[in-house]
């Protein structure tokens, strides 16, 4: 007994080892899967793909270099051998099978089966290797969480609460003095649902409607502050203490700001705002006109995705109905709602909605005009453009009107497919009444009717009629015609091409036809399936088609009301002008003033400054004009006028001006400037005394 | 001393010598006995002449120039030759730079009598000037890296192109990028190659009147700066004469009038009928062409049927105020036949075959962006006209032609109006400034124009000439300066002043600008390397060598030799001592 337990033992030991070794391997993959796909990661590509196709790669190598599942007993009988020398260095004897064993080995073999029964084989032995792994793995981890707490991102995450503009350095700001510190609490709007946060600079950027509070410590006690808005909107700041200063505003538009302490100035600081985009709608399905022909399910099924950068609150199908025609036309206006609710104010919303035009009371021949409306959070509307569907009129195409009243009557046979829809329409409402072999018939025998117009059609075309290929002419023959070869040619070909069969059509005519006799073809198929409804849609289009062929023919003139005053004999062809009085224009056209003509002088006075740095007093009465232009600009696109504002307030305060702020204000003013237009001007003379128009003069003479 | 210690060396030598020859003749082979003592000796010899000097007093050739050297910016330290010693420079930089150099303060201290040879870049013409016909001999310096030359169009009008053309010299073997600077912004560049000297030219429009200053720079090395005047365009008084209301008078005289033109447009709407519009400007009679009513305008545009269909009378005051007064004609093909004097210059020809299909066209040379079915007509060019607007198939669509002191301009375009409608305003704008401009009636000028000769540095003599039609005094930065009539010329003036600071100066009414020192330094150097060639070339030393004296002098020997015979002896020595054994 003590035997097999012995190898049931050895057995256990070794399967083991094989789970410590796959386990191991496993996670020295996914060591070199975390750090390959860090590095990749971060250097190379964000993504995670290259960590998971590592790992699998890195194990299949490992497992081939190890193999665990070539661990055979013996090799478990040698390491217990070696580990344990109470097993005598006999445990292979286990192995062997009984029969085989010598007595010595019997004995040997059971002592150590004893032994082995009683001992207690330790998982330090596989487990150390696995350790270190464990340990490795575990460094890994820490290495990459550090790096990628230093490393800065490779991509911002692009989500709607982290603009750009908002990641973007911010320049170092020159603070007043007296200002120790500042704390500026954005709250943004409430439809945000965004928490208040707070900042530590004066420049900032914040969401449309946001409420900012500036709290302003200084470090000496002042008497007055107030903050300047776009060099115009003063607010002053109450205070706590002595040195705590505060203010707050709502933001609605972009601009820039000063802080005004004891009547002292501080540089401009800007105001971004990001804008609450208006929802976005995108239709997929229907399209922007949509035709259904009678027999098609009266269904429109509408397909949207919206979009908005912080929620939605709302979205309607807004739907006219228009009925009737001519001066009789009524509408009537629904408003339909998705079925999903908006609670949840997400700002993506993927929307379907079925139509059933006729809950919507539509008949044929009425049309329904829908466009999509959202509103997003901030009660922003947008909406699509007007789609149109459009139900075919199938009472007007049944009509006899045109054919009756018509100069140009059309053989009878036009009625025929009408009366084919006629049937088939009434065949339908009978379905429950009559038996099935009987509506097979009536639908068959409507599918022969059809063939027989598609044939009839087909005369038009040049087609040759179906019964007359092939078939078997049993009549005896006529003794004349012996060895007529006529006759028997006609009898054994086609009589394609035969100028008296061929109607003359015009080419685009033949083409109508050919595509009624398709329609007809496919509604004739239906009706030999039974399918009476799926035939209807293709007769429909197939009398629409004939009746686009029969109103091509037809021209129609309007009825005008005019009467000509009569005519003055004795005046005409006489050429007499004398009562003509001669027009004369006089005006005057200012030209446009220039916008920019400010700017374009404080350049000069900019070039002047440069050479003799010195200012003038009407040096400063020019730039102060260009400074306000500037600020207007500045007020809306405060991030690239603000840094040459500042430099144009250093050259007004200053007596002397800095070339480094003459340059920096140059340069905005140059993006600013509009080109010249180049118009025709005098080139001037030279000054000689009428020397040169002597001389032009005598060459005229010359030349003579 | 010296000589006892010769004597010493030569005795202790002579010991050694017999002691070293005494011990070959003892050695018991004697084998090379007489070769081995001449080697000991010879090596002994060698020694003594290495340790004592020897000389000879030989007889050298030598000129007797009397020479000096000017240094001037731009030397090679190494073209100088050490022996020369008249070495002088008027620059402090270069004494510095070069300390044997004796400086002097200005060229009148050069020694006369003798032959000046001058380093460097040379002298700039005043300098020469000051030489007063001194033969010189010139040893050029390599031209320096950088603009070698430039030149742009100081005063334009607005509206115009600023082109700043020059050749760079780049020895480097690095790209160079040469970049035009306006209001602290590059407004053009260019990428120069290496090893090459390269023309380049830059243009942008100003978008400013009035005085600015535009900088080049090569890399990030200012090479100098680009002063430029721009003036205001002032609005032109032009008539429109057209057999008939049309588009193309219409739009002309939108666009004109709409920019402040003053425009008087007449069209024939019917037998001595017109239809007269007056824009910006007074109300007169029009229905008859006086010479009064053209000296009102500027510019008289219109088809060659109402030219023709002119009385005697008109077309005389017409021919005057064109020939006498300068009033500009332009004159558009509606009709041949009849040739009157405005034609003859400008014969109409028309291709055969079918209309070609619209194309650019060349305006100025300058190829349009939008294309213009232009038709059959063309004009033939005859000797005296200057066409302005060809096809590309080089048929001249417009010319010019002078009459008296006034222009007449001839065109067969009759549908530009079409790049308005299509909304090309940059090729229509471009193609009537251009014919109205050529045509227009000249300006009378302010009462002085001033030219400056040679490029002005501030500190440094320049040389103006200045045209004036009155003798009143010549006031420059608002003093009076003395000036120079021409005798020929009456009207003509010349003054040399020295601006005191870089910058705008101004003249009566004018402005100049006088660039730093330091600007346009290659340029400089360029210009005297050039100058200085050619007054070397003007004023070469005749007998530059003139006769050769013998002098006798001591030459040493060089000890070369010595160690080499004393190395040879002691190889034959050692060698033979070998092959004993």
């Amino acid at each position: 007994m003590a035997k097999p337990g012995g190898i049931h033992q050895i057995q256990n030991l070794r399967r083991r080892r094989i789970i410590y070794r796959v386990l191991e391997d496993a996670l020295y993959a996914l060591y070199a899967a975390l750090y390959a796909g860090g590095l990749i990661y971060y250097l190379l590509s964000p993504t995670w793909l290259w960590g998971m196709l590592i790992f699998p790669i890195a194990l299949a190598i490992l497992l081939a270099i190890h193999r665990p599942w070539q661990i055979n007993n013996e090799k478990i009988a040698a390491f217990l051998n070696k580990e344990y020398p109470e097993l005598q260095e006999s445990t292979q004897l286990l192995l062997l099978p009984t029969d085989e064993l010598n007595p010595l080995q019997h004995i040997a073999s059971s002592k150590t089966a004893a032994v082995l029964a009683g001992l207690k084989v330790s998982h330090k032995h596989f487990s150390s290797r696995l350790l270190k792994a464990f340990i490795a793995l575990f460094v890994s981890v820490a290495l990459l969480w550090v790096v990628a707490k230093n490393l800065p991102k490779r991509s911002v995450q692009s989500s709607s609460f982290h603009p750009v503009n908002e990641c973007a350095p911010i320049p170092n700001e020159k603070m007043l003095p007296q200002v120790s510190t500042v704390e500026i609490i954005i709250t943004p709007p409430a439809y945000i649902h965004r928490p208040k946060r707070t900042w530590d600079k004066f420049s900032l950027t914040v969401e449309e409607g946001a409420t900012l509070t500036w709290t302003i410590k200084t470090n000496i006690a002042i008497k007055k502050a107030s903050l300047l808005f776009n060099n115009t909107e003063q607010i002053p700041l109450k205070p706590t203490k002595n040195t705590n200063w505060y203010a707050s505003r709502l933001i609605d538009k972009a601009g820039f700001y000063q802080v005004n302490i004891d009547g002292k100035l501080s540089d401009l600081y800007y105001i971004q705002v990001i804008k609450d985009a208006a929802p976005v709608i995108h239709l997929k399905s229907p399209k922007q006109y949509t035709y259904i022909d009678a027999g098609e399910a009266p269904r429109v099924n509408i397909n949207t995705s919206l979009d908005d950068d912080y929620g939605l609150i709302s979205a309607t199908i807004m739907a006219t109905v228009a009925k009737g025609r001519g001066e009789g036309v009524k509408f009537k206006e629904y408003k339909l709602n998705f079925a999903e609710g908006f609670a949840a104010q997400k700002p993506q919303y993927d929307l379907k909605k079925l139509i059933d035009l006729p809950a919507l009371n539509m008949e044929p021949g009425d049309e329904l005009y829908f466009y999509v409306q959202a509103q997003d959070t901030r009660k922003q509307l947008s909406r699509t453009d007007v789609y149109t569907v459009s139900i075919q009129d199938t009472a007007e195409l049944l009509s006899m009107n045109g054919m009756l009243t018509g100069a140009n009557l059309k053989p009878e046979f036009f009625r025929s497919e009408r009366q084919i829809i006629i049937d088939a329409e009434q065949l339908l409402k009978e379905k429950d009444t009559i038996a099935l072999e009987k509506f097979n018939a009536r639908s068959n025998n409507l599918g022969i009717d059809q063939k027989l117009l598609r044939l009839r059609y087909g005369k038009f075309l040049g087609e040759e009629g179906e019964d007359a290929i092939g078939a078997p002419n049993n009549d005896a023959a006529d003794p004349a015609d012996f060895s007529n070869a006529q006759k028997i040619l006609k009898e054994y070909t086609d009589d394609h091409d035969n100028a008296e069969d061929a109607g003359f059509l015009e080419p685009t005519v033949k083409a109508q036809l050919k595509a009624t006799l398709t329609e007809m073809w496919k509604a004739e198929l239906q009706l030999r399936l039974y399918k009476p409804q799926a035939a209807l849609p293709f007769a429909y289009k197939a009398l629409r088609l004939l009746k686009d062929l029969q109103q091509k023919s037809r021209s129609f003139v309007a009825k005008t009301a005019y009467n000509p005053p009569p005519l003055k004999d004795e005046k005409r062809l006489s050429g007499e002008l004398d009562k003509i009085i001669q027009p004369i224009n006089k005006q005057d056209i200012k030209p446009v003033a220039d916008q920019t003509d400010g700017l374009k002088k404080a350049v000069t006075v900019l070039e002047g400054l440069k050479q003799n740095p010195v200012k003038k007093a009407a040096d400063g009465q020019v730039l102060q004009a260009a400074y306000l232009q500037l600020s207007q600009r500045a007020s809306q696109q405060p991030g690239i006028y603000l840094p040459a504002m500042n430099a144009m307030r250093r050259i007004l305060s200053s007596p002397k001006a800095n070339l480094n702020d003459i340059n920096s204000v140059e340069r905005v003013l140059q993006k600013t400037l509009i080109a010249l237009k180049n118009m025709p001007s005098a080139q001037g003379n030279q000054v000689d005394m009428g020397l040169s128009k002597q001389y032009y003069k005598n060459l005229k003479q010359a030349n003579r | 001393m010296l000589g006892n210690f010769t004597y010493i060396v030569i005795a202790i030598c002579i010991l050694v010598a017999v002691a070293f020859a005494w011990q070959e003749y003892r050695r018991a082979n004697k084998r090379h006995l007489l070769l081995r003592i001449i080697a000991v000796v010879l090596a002994v010899t060698a020694l003594a002449c290495i340790i004592l000097p020897i000389a000879y007093d030989g007889a050298l050739n030598k000129t007797a120039e009397r020479k000096a050297i000017l240094l001037t910016t731009g030397f090679n330290n190494d073209s100088l030759n050490r022996a020369d010693t008249n070495i002088i420079t008027a620059d402090a930089v270069i004494k510095n730079q070069y300390p044997n150099a004796k400086l002097i303060n200005g060229l009148n201290e050069l020694p006369k009598n003798t032959n000046l040879h001058i380093y460097g870049y040379g002298l700039n013409e005043d300098e020469l000037a000051q030489l007063d016909t001194l033969p010189i001999v010139f040893h050029p310096a390599k031209a320096p890296v950088g603009v070698n030359y430039v030149n742009w169009d100081g005063s334009i009008k607005a509206g115009e192109p600023l082109h700043v053309q020059g050749q760079y010299n780049n020895t480097s073997a690095q790209k160079v990028k040469l970049v035009l600077n306006g209001l602290n912004t590059g407004l053009d560049s260019v990428m120069l190659p290496p090893n090459a000297q390269t023309n380049f030219n830059l243009s942008t429009i100003p978008k400013t009147t009035g005085k600015i200053v535009f900088t080049l720079y090569a890399d990030t090395a200012l090479q100098g700066s680009i002063p430029v005047q721009i003036a205001p365009v002032k609005p032109l008084r032009i008539l429109m004469l057209s057999a008939s209301p049309d588009f193309e008078s219409k739009f002309l005289k939108n666009w004109l009038t709409g920019n402040g033109y003053a425009v008087a447009l007449r069209s024939a709407i019917s037998k001595n009928k017109f239809n007269s519009e007056f824009i910006n400007t007074d109300q007169f009679n029009l229905s008859k062409l006086s010479a009064q009513t053209l000296n009102k305008f500027d510019v008289v545009f219109g088809d060659l049927s109402v030219f023709n269909g002119l009385s005697v009378a008109e077309n005389s005051a017409l021919k005057q105020a064109v020939a006498d007064n300068g009033l500009g004609l332009i004159v558009r093909a509606d009709s041949t036949g009849k040739t009157s004097w405005l034609q003859q210059p400008f014969p109409v020809d028309r291709a055969s075959g079918k209309e070609p299909a619209a194309g650019p066209i060349l305006i100025n040379g300058k190829k349009s962006a939008g294309k213009l079915n232009n038709g059959l007509a063309y004009i033939a060019y005859q000797n005296g006209t200057q066409p302005l607007i060809k096809n590309t198939q080089q048929q001249v669509l417009a010319s010019s032609a002078l009459y008296g002191s006034g222009k007449i301009i001839f065109t067969t375009l009759n549908n530009t109006f079409t790049w308005i409608l299509g909304g090309n305003k940059q090729d229509y704008w471009l193609l009537w400034s251009t014919l109205i401009t050529k045509a227009a009636r000249k300006e009378n000028p302010d009462e002085s124009q001033i030219e400056v000769l040679t490029p002005a540095y501030a500190g440094e003599p320049v040389h103006l000439q200045i045209a004036q039609g009155n003798a009143s005094p010549l006031i420059i930065n608002g003093k009076n300066t003395p000036s120079l009539q021409n005798a020929a010329i009456p009207f003509e003036y010349r003054a040399q002043y020295r601006p005191a600071k870089p910058g705008w100066q101004t003249l009566q009414s004018n402005n100049w600008y006088a660039y730093t020192k330091q600007s346009w330094a290659v340029m400089q150097a360029s210009a005297k390397l050039s100058a200085t060639k050619k007054y070397a070339k003007a004023h070469q030393i005749n007998s530059i060598v003139t006769k050769q004296i013998q002098q006798k002098m001591r030459i040493d020997v060089p000890k070369i030799y010595f160690y080499i015979l004393l190395l040879a002896a002691c190889t034959f020595l050692w060698a033979e001592i070998k092959s004993l054994f």
